[in-house]
């Protein structure tokens, strides 16, 4: 990795991370204050920088490698934390909203520093192997990556919504889901922990935090559900998050079928069910279901939220988890144990 | 204050399922087939997602054999994972009925519901005065000092909504517009995609074939092992491909670059038909067949001793191929020859000693002299891996890709309406849309907030 690529990368990881700070010490303070409004700008345009630093990055990476700057887990992250900068930032112009920069900041501070854990052997620029030499290798992955990220975008929505609506207690078991399965993922990176167990925990976390989340609806506070400002601010989330699925969805689709085009052309076969092949489609179909659910329109908004949430859940099971919980395939890029 | 919402208008009944009259229609099975439920659909699509899940967890027999089952878990585990299908989970009954019962739910809906919206993608919505705009999800009011602005300001408002891509009808002192009108068809693009994809794929399942096929140079290729659904009405073709020549081409440090094939295509007398060459990544096709380059090895090699041909098999060692002949009972001869076949060197190896003995080298067609025979090598067979299909669903497949990511884009475009009215010495506007509805919200205030500053 050259200086100026790495200048540039670590430039992008700390605004991530300071932009964070920014936006939580911004939430501390009292809602109208003008030093509140001040250093809330001062997070967008940190994010910002570090937005623009990270594009220069993946230029600068691109041009180094002579190559198309998305073909291992490292540039996948990069190229992850982009999109969430970059949905983020566009949200928050298109809204006029802010509630969401600590979380969107959190996850792409996140992502830089998963990354910066991984082998050295993923920093490098290294030769790509036969299979991924093609010109459909950039056709076909940055919608996936990019439909990742809004789906992250629009789970993060989810969480907020809840907040609105007075739901703490569906919150907190939500949120405690994303937090096991994270370190289910942190720990099949970075230990030998027996990879059944990871599993059942991220399984588990998947299955039982949502399941709480909606058996504890009933609980919330009346005073939040009275607040008509808070009302409005949950529909807007509601919306936010409808949004980032109906960016993410199409490219998620887009990412699935030139997947196809690209193994059909490569060896005559355009679904094999490989394991990462069922995971994208499983994402796809859990997305069509939420589509069918608001289509619907007998689902509260709070319900919705959490099925995305449960949406970001198997979002990160199809991205992270599927390779450092051990599950196989063709598309193993991604392993480096 | 502006008035509140007595009743919501309902603007746009095409677009919107009411969960009570479904409920009712379902039950009373009148019009509507209980098959024609959205809620069914989403309880099917998650029971999908989870069968596909378990087939992406488990590690599939038809991909990576029945071992790796026995690999990722402890036997008694294994065997379950076997008896209930789970290692074969996409040829269980069970995915194929769900598969079937998606496909049924799938097609009534979009014939009962779906596809006849599209007759009403043109229909026109009224033009609406003060007091219909008023109870509008979102509506504001402009008011007008002078009443010879009227004309101007609805002027503004047309040439406004013009640029935020509306098509904008004016008559008189009233207007409506509509923006993203085919986002409405967006569904039944969806829609027909799915279904062609599913008779893309059935067609191929129910003519199609394939199979994988090693061939030694100058033999042929046939499809008589070639593997079909159960439920089959094609025809297995009775040409044959033969390999005329397949070599091996290396990068300079001696890795595999690229593999190429000559085949010639000839009818059931042998008489040829056509001629091609085929590398990775670049089949042949004929007769609605491909033929691809799968996998190169060298195979059999033929000497001679004192002018006695014998064959031997040959194996891969690194960049080399070789085959052993044991002499006597501690001596083994090695033959060992580059990837291009062109020159043997002769080992002796005996167990006491690591190393084995170079004896001499032989080009090919060349006879040398090991004490009292005479050794010939005269040519190593190299065999070339044909992997060949037929998908006659393919261009129907292809076809329904390319709906489907039509169709999917299309769902982002909001449909989007407004109205305006000009009464009581005020502009009224307003409008609806069904998707980022928030985004229209703060579209039509920052409108409001410009049509307010003209004054
Ligand atoms: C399994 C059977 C399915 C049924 C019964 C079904 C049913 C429906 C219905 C009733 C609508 C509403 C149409 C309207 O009001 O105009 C709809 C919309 C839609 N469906 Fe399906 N659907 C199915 C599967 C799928 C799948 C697998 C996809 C995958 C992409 C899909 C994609 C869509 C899209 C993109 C829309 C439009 C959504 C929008 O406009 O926001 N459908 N579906």
């Amino acid at each position: 990795m050259s200086e100026i690529q790495m200048y540039l990368t670590n430039t992008a990881g700390i605004s991530s991370m300071a932009s964070f700070w920014a936006f939580v010490i911004s939430g501390g303070l009292r809602p109208n204050a003008d030093f509140r409004k001040t250093l809330l700008k001062i997070a967008t345009f940190v994010m910002a920088v570090g937005f623009i630093a990270l594009t220069l990055a993946i230029v600068a990476r691109g041009i180094e490698a002579q190559r198309f700057p998305l073909s291992n887990l490292w540039e996948s992250l990069l190229w992850f934390a982009w999109a969430t900068m970059g949905g983020y930032l566009y949200i928050a112009r298109a809204y006029g909203i802010q509630q969401l920069g600590w979380l969107a900041s959190l996850t792409a501070a996140t992502m830089f520093l998963y990354g910066s854990w991984l082998p050295q052997s993923q920093h490098e620029i290294q030769p790509l192997v036969p299979a991924l030499v093609s010109y459909w290798r950039q056709i076909h992955v940055p919608p996936l990556i990019i439909s990742y990220a809004m789906f992250f975008l629009a789970g993060l929505a989810g969480f907020i919504n809840l907040f609105f609506c007075g739901r703490y207690v569906s919150l907190a078991c939500s949120a405690l889901a994303v937090i096991l399965a994270c370190t289910a993922i942190q720990l099949g990176t970075h230990s030998k922990t027996d990879a059944h167990i990871l599993q059942a925990l991220f399984v588990g976390a998947t299955v039982f935090g949502p399941l709480a989340s909606f058996l504890t609806f009933r609980i919330y506070s009346a005073r939040r559900m009275a607040d008509e400002k808070s009302q409005k601010l949950a529909a807007v989330y509601d919306d936010v998050g409808n949004r980032c699925v109906a960016i993410g969805f199409p490219l998620l689709t887009i990412g699935i079928i030139t997947g196809g085009l690209w193994a059909n052309h490569a060896w005559g076969s355009y679904w094999s069910w490989d394991p990462k092949e069922s995971m994208a489609l499983v994402t796809w179909l859990g997305y069509a279901a939420y589509i069918h659910l608001r289509i619907q329109q007998n689902l509260s908004q709070e319900k919705l939220s959490v099925v995305l949430i449960i949406g970001l859940l198997l979002t990160l099971l199809t991205y992270l988890g599927f390779n450092s919980l051990g599950f196989g395939g063709l598309h193993s890029y991604g392993q480096f144990k | 204050m502006e008035p509140t919402i007595i009743t919501k208008p309902n603007l746009e009944p095409e677009l919107e399922i009411d969960p009570v009259a479904e409920k009712k229609a379902v039950r009373g099975g009148r019009k509507i087939s209980p098959f024609a439920s959205v809620q069914l659909s989403v309880f099917l699509m998650v029971l999908m997602a989870i069968t596909v899940l378990l087939g992406a967890w488990c590690p599939q027999e038809g991909q990576v054999g029945q071992d790796k089952v026995f690999e990722a878990f402890n036997p008694e585990m294994a065997q379950w994972m076997i008896k209930l299908g789970i290692s074969d989970i996409f040829h269980t009954p069970w995915f194929l009925a769900l598969t079937a019962m998606m496909t049924l739910n799938m097609i009534v809906v979009s014939f009962q519901r779906v596809f006849p919206k599209i007759k009403t993608i043109n229909e026109q919505l009224p033009f609406f005065g003060m007091r219909e705009i008023n109870r509008l999800p979102v509506h504001h009011l402009v008011s007008i000092a002078d009443p010879d602005q009227k004309t101007a300001i609805m002027a503004d408002l047309t040439s406004r909504l013009t640029r935020m891509g509306y098509k904008v009808e004016v008559e008189g002192h009233r207007l409506r517009a509509q923006s993203g009108k085919y986002g409405r068809l967006a569904a039944s693009v969806t829609h027909v995609g799915l279904l062609s994809l599913l008779a893309g794929v059935s067609i191929t399942s129910w003519t199609g074939f394939n199979g994988f096929k090693p061939v030694l140079m100058r033999e042929s290729l046939d499809f008589k092992d070639a593997s079909h659904a159960k439920l089959w009405v094609g025809k297995i073709p009775d040409w044959t491909a033969r390999v005329q020549s397949t070599r091996r081409e290396n990068y300079p440090s001696g890795e595999a670059k690229q593999w190429y094939s000559l085949l010639s295509v000839r009818d059931a007398k042998g008489k040829e038909i056509t001629q091609g060459e085929i590398s990775v990544n670049n089949p042949l096709s004929y007769d609605g067949v491909d033929i691809y380059q799968s996998s190169w090895g060298l195979d059999k090699l033929v000497v001679a001793f004192n002018g006695k041909e014998r064959k031997f098999d040959l194996n891969s060692m690194g960049n080399r191929y070789a085959a052993m002949l044991p002499l006597t009972s501690d001596m083994i001869l090695i033959m060992s020859l580059p990837t291009d076949g062109s020159e043997m060197r002769l080992f002796a190896k005996i167990p006491q000693v690591e190393q084995p003995r170079l004896l001499t080298t032989v080009a090919k067609g060349q006879t040398v002299d090991l004490g009292d025979v005479k050794f010939t090598f005269k040519e190593a067979i190299p065999i070339t891996g044909l992997q060949y299909k037929c998908d006659p669903g393919l261009p129907v497949t292809y076809a329904a890709f390319f709906i489907i990511m039509a169709g999917v884009m299309l769902a982002a475009v909001p449909h989007r309406h407004v109205w305006a009215s000009i009464e009581n010495g005020g502009l009224y506007f307003g409008g609806a849309s069904r998707k980022a509805k928030v985004g229209f919200e703060i579209a039509l205030k920052d409108l409001a907030a410009k049509l307010g500053e003209r004054k």
